[in-house]
């Protein structure tokens, strides 16, 4: 009898290992005291993180292996539109962003729709247009929608020097092949997201950078952002991909809060998410003025 | 005939109108939308009671001059931070952190193993930031014997201190990698750039992120090694905490001498 308790105890505990420490869904009354203030306690809820191995990830070319000719200048010229779209491109960026705001390390971060992941495989299809589209294409979009401005036309500087410079980073990078890293990190949800404890994950994790209202903070000379906006009139508009509650989930599971990526988890991500897509941001600019006043607002849905 | 009245005529009246209901809109806007400049305003009544303490101590506290610089410059030899012009906050918050009791938090932290091999797994803390911890033999004492009234009035003394980084002479090769760190960070390894919330320049941003331009390269190596080794753990979000658990060795001496090479002022005209 007692061998078989020990046989079972063992077996029990043995599969309380293997499967991994999952947080129980908290009731928000609760979760407000151990978000707010830190605990002194053992910590109970570990989630683990495969460390990088190197080699992981496609290391794109380094900065200073640019070549020192014309499509050098082609490719610095892209980089410095792509991680200062404000200065570089403002006739085209129509809020505070610039693409590394979401493509973040100007590009290279692996599930933060890196340029070296996305760069070889296209063209793809897409379900947004609903054909298959280029990659000067998806970068058009990205103008329209994420930085709610204008798209440069496909055979505009400004486009050729973003592809050079995309192009540039993945080089040596195998062709049609997704990446490790492609895209944004994968999410499952559990429970339907709810802004309600989204808001409290805001204030006690994001809006130390983000800003209590969302509104970014801007840098000390005034000119630019430090920390973007996530909602009103200079973020990312109605259209934009991030505006889709389950892509940002994706995005700030991995990225947010900077540096601390992967300490919220799969439900987490889709509430702070969700918070985020209740508020006021710019009007898609596919529909008219009444449509973007009256429709339901798109990207809630899964 | 046009009807007059109190404020003219009917056209002059829908004029000013107009022209009110458009000022009010731009100044409500504008009121509204004020740029949220940095400007870290410090109290001279505790300016000027804080540099008695910083200059000449109080009972049993050393002053702080003596190592932190005559004019909170640091010390570059013996790596002892720079003070002047941080934000007042950011100071108040250290001082707190050092005068804590290093409480027992159950949690003992190993140095994670450099050898990324050996590492199969980083464990990343969910719910658990400790309350702001700093060990350090001589901070500790310091911090404990000061109240929180002389806390404020030295962080505000040397917030309002004004400093011009002396940029140091270092080789290509070390600029071009601390460059690198600085603002790409390591991609490859999830780790982001520390100009990202240190300031374009890092020269610092807001109360929680302090400047690295102007802090000596023996310090920041220093505080990098005690983040890894949990003698500091006083970050919002154990943000600190896990970059540096990704920076090697090298990174660190590359990128702290990165940050002695950049020119940096604050609270000079
Ligand atoms: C508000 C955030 C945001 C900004 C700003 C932004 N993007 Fe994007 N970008 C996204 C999202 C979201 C996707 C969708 C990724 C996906 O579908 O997996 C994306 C996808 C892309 C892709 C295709 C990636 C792939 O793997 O298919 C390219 C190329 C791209 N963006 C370029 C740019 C450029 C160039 C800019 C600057 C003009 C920019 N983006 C600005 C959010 C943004
Ligand atoms: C340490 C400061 C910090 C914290 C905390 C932080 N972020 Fe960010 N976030 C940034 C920075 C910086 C960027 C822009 C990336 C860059 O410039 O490298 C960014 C970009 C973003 C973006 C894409 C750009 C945009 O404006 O839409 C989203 C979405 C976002 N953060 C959401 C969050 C959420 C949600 C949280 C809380 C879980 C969070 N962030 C916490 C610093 C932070």
């Amino acid at each position: 009898m007692k061998q078989i308790f020990s046989a079972l105890f063992t077996v029990v505990t043995a599969l309380s290992l293997l499967s991994p420490a999952q947080a129980e869904p908290l009731d928000p009354l609760e979760v407000r005291p151990t978000l707010v203030r830190p605990q002194v306690s053992l910590p109970t809820n570990l989630i683990t993180v495969p460390v990088v191995n190197p080699g992981e990830y496609f290391v794109p070319p380094s900065y200073e292996d640019i070549p020192d000719d014309k499509t050098g200048d082609m490719i610095r010229w892209g980089r410095n539109i792509f991680v200062n779209t404000q200065e570089y491109a403002p006739r085209y960026a129509g809020n505070g962003l610039n693409c590394v705001s979401c493509h973040l390390s100007e590009g290279r971060q692996p599930y933060a729709a890196p340029l070296w992941a996305s760069y070889p495989i296209y063209p793809v299809a897409r379900n947004k247009a609903k054909r298959v589209v280029t990659f000067q294409q998806r970068i058009q979009s990205c103008f329209k929608y994420s930085m709610d401005g204008i798209a440069p036309t496909v055979d505009a500087p400004e486009m050729d020097a973003l592809v050079t410079y995309a192009k540039w980073l993945s080089t040596g990078a195998p062709v049609g092949v997704a990446l490790p890293g492609r895209g944004f990190a994968s999410i499952k949800k559990t429970k339907d997201p709810s802004p309600i404890n989204g808001e409290i994950i805001y204030n006690t994790r994001c809006a130390l950078c983000h800003g209590a209202n969302g509104e970014g903070q801007k840098n000390r000379n005034g000119v630019g952002y430090m920390f973007p906006p996530l909602w009103g009139m200079d973020s990312f508009n109605r259209g934009a991909g991030l505006n889709k509650v389950k892509t940002a989930a994706q995005f700030i599971k991995a990225n947010m809060p900077l540096g601390s990526g992967y300490t919220l988890n799969d439900d987490e991500a889709l509430d702070v998410a969700a918070y985020m897509w209740i508020h006021f941001r710019p009007d898609d600019p596919r529909t008219s003025f009444f449509m973007n006043r009256f429709s339901p607002k798109p990207g809630g849905g899964h | 005939m046009v009807k007059e009245t109190l404020f003219g005529t009917r056209v002059r009246r829908l004029a000013i109108l107009v022209v009110s209901v458009i000022a009010a809109v731009v100044l409500g806007y504008r009121y509204t939308h004020q740029p949220r400049y940095l400007v870290e305003k410090t109290d001279p009544a505790a300016v000027a009671e804080g540099r008695k303490i910083a200059l000449n101590g109080l009972d049993g506290v050393t002053a702080c001059a003596h190592c932190h610089g005559q004019n909170g410059e640091g010390n570059q030899e013996l790596g002892y931070p720079r003070l002047a012009g941080l934000h007042p906050k950011y100071i108040a918050k250290q001082l707190r952190d050092f005068a804590r009791d290093p409480m027992d938090i159950g949690v003992k932290v190993d140095p994670i193993s450099r050898d990324y091999e050996k590492t199969p797994r980083v464990y990343k803390d969910l719910t658990i930031y400790s309350p702001g911890i700093r060990r350090d033999p001589m901070m500790n004492p310091i911090a404990k014997a000061l109240s929180a009234k002389d806390i404020y009035n030295v962080s505000n003394y040397y917030a309002s201190l004004p400093f011009s980084a002396k940029p140091e002479p270092v080789d290509f090769e070390t600029l071009e990698r601390g460059h690198e760190l600085a603002v790409r960070g390591k991609p490859e390894y999830l780790m982001p750039r520390c100009n990202a919330c240190h300031g374009p320049n890092g020269e610092g941003f807001g109360e929680h992120f302090p400047p690295l331009a102007g802090q000596p390269p023996k310090y920041i190596i220093s505080q990098i090694n005690k983040w890894q080794n949990g003698d500091r753990d006083n970050d919002q979000f154990a943000m600190m905490k896990n970059t540096a658990n990704l920076l090697t060795d090298g990174n660190k001496v590359n990128v702290a001498r990165y940050y002695s090479n950049k020119s940096h002022s604050v609270n000079e005209e």
